[in-house]
């Protein structure tokens, strides 16, 4: 088992989290809730997060975020992630709900967004107040251009690098998204999706069956 | 760690700056010209910056440059309006890239004014060995560039990338992952690989 060094780290009076040995010195924001056993190589993931919730992120139990995972989050954004999900590399850009599934496999630059697409809905008139207003502000924020549109991913998907997921997708359970793959539209449950634009491929067979998954987890506690 | 300051998010853009706390224990290098109220969020940006012309960026003011590489060669020129937001983004410039005012570029976003590496088999060859660690970078056989523009109010999409020569047209949109390798007019916008115009509202 890897070493969980954020179990070992120390917790500050107002709750912000360390991790141990963690070359980012800022550290994990209180209403950040981890699982049981989870993994984070670094706290610089939370540089940009910026949730006022009383719970802005969950990480389930077993799941990990590898490399510069980032978390982007407005000040009513909330990250929820399910168990043994592995985040590498990840960008979530959230100002509403991300919601992530438990055994997901998403790979590094890929984005995950409840934001920021459809930019011609907006003006240039509105576009540059955004521009001005992040100028004025200490953070640097940048106000979402529409009302965001929360994104699922539900179980055991698997995400290719440098993918887009942008807002208000779903993507069905078992489902993959090839690299590069810009998603607009939600993808059934066991599909295959590629392309710039994204093109259906085929159904995988659903063989992820309780018994399947009872098999795998009987298969790990042998070890 | 370079010191025991909890880092900032931000800091002021100040040519030859060192920046307190600051992660990464890099300079702000001198030959850069920088308006008022432009920030930046490490000295990291100007990691892969090797610029030595008396001025290889000159930004101006309220910029915001957030995990943004400013990868510039030796004779690198980048130039950046007001007001413009680059997130996360890599810009890799040769000769010259320009930026206009107000441009906002998001995550993943890459910018490139060259192609790196010769075209043909020989001098990609010849490439290899100036590049590796017993050769000698001024040996390089060269390769072609040409500036990019990316003119006013123009919003760039995640993992999008713009090659060289490339102009963009003022108010124009580039979609997430669009790969763009010719002009875009003003006022459009583009997707795809390779980038296309495309209609409707996503």
């Amino acid at each position: 088992m890897r070493e969980n060094l954020v179990q070992t780290g120390k917790t500050e009076k107002d709750g912000r989290k360390f991790i141990e040995y963690d070359w980012y010195a800022r550290g994990i924001p209180p209403n950040v809730v981890l699982g049981e056993n989870v993994y984070l190589d670094t706290s610089y993931g939370f540089e940009p997060f910026h949730s006022e919730r009383e719970i802005g992120f969950r990480l389930g139990e077993a799941s990990g975020a590898y490399n510069m995972a980032s978390f982007i989050v407005g000040a009513d954004g909330m990250v929820e992630v399910g168990s043994y999900t592995v985040l590498g590399g990840t960008f979530i850009v959230c100002n509403d709900s991300v919601t992530i599934g438990s055994h997901c496999l998403v790979a590094w630059g890929s984005v995950i967004t409840d934001t920021w697409a459809g930019f011609e809905n907006a003006s240039i008139e509105k576009r540059r107040e955004i521009l001005r207003f992040a100028a004025t502000n200490a953070q640097r924020r940048l106000l979402p251009v529409d009302t965001p549109r929360p994104v699922v991913l539900e179980d055991n998907v698997w995400v290719g690098f440098d993918a887009v997921i942008l807002p208000g997708v779903t993507l069905g359970r078992g489902s993959i998204v090839g690299c590069k793959t810009i998603v607009t539209e939600d993808v059934p449950p066991y599909a295959i999706v590629v392309g710039n634009p994204a093109r259906f491929i085929r159904y995988l067979q659903p063989d992820d069956t309780p018994e399947a998954i009872e098999e795998a987890f009987a298969e790990y506690r042998k070890q | 760690m370079s010191s025991e300051q909890t880092p900032q998010l931000f800091y002021e853009l100040k040519p030859g700056a060192i920046l307190p706390g600051d992660w990464f224990p890099g300079k702000i290098p001198s030959n850069i010209e920088v308006g008022e109220n432009t920030v930046l969020d490490s000295s990291i940006c100007f990691k892969h910056y090797f610029s030595v012309l008396p001025v290889g960026l000159r930004a101006g003011s309220n910029v915001t440059f957030w995990r943004t590489s400013l990868a510039a060669e030796e004779n690198a020129f980048i130039e950046i309006g007001d007001y413009t937001y680059i997130a996360n983004a890599s810009l890799v410039c040769s000769e010259r890239i320009s930026i206009g005012s107000r441009v906002l570029i998001a995550g993943g976003v890459t910018i490139a004014d060259s192609d790196f590496h010769p075209l043909m088999p020989a001098a990609r060859l010849a490439d290899t060995i100036a590049l590796s660690p017993v050769g000698n970078r001024r040996h390089r056989p060269s390769v072609s560039t040409k500036p990019v523009v990316i003119e006013d109010d123009v919003w760039i999409g995640y993992n999008a990338t713009i090659l060289k020569g490339v102009r963009v047209g003022t108010g124009a949109i580039v979609a997430p992952g669009a790969l763009v390798i010719n002009d875009v007019a003003p006022e459009t916008e583009v997707a795809g690989n390779p980038a296309r115009v495309v209609q409707g509202v996503r």
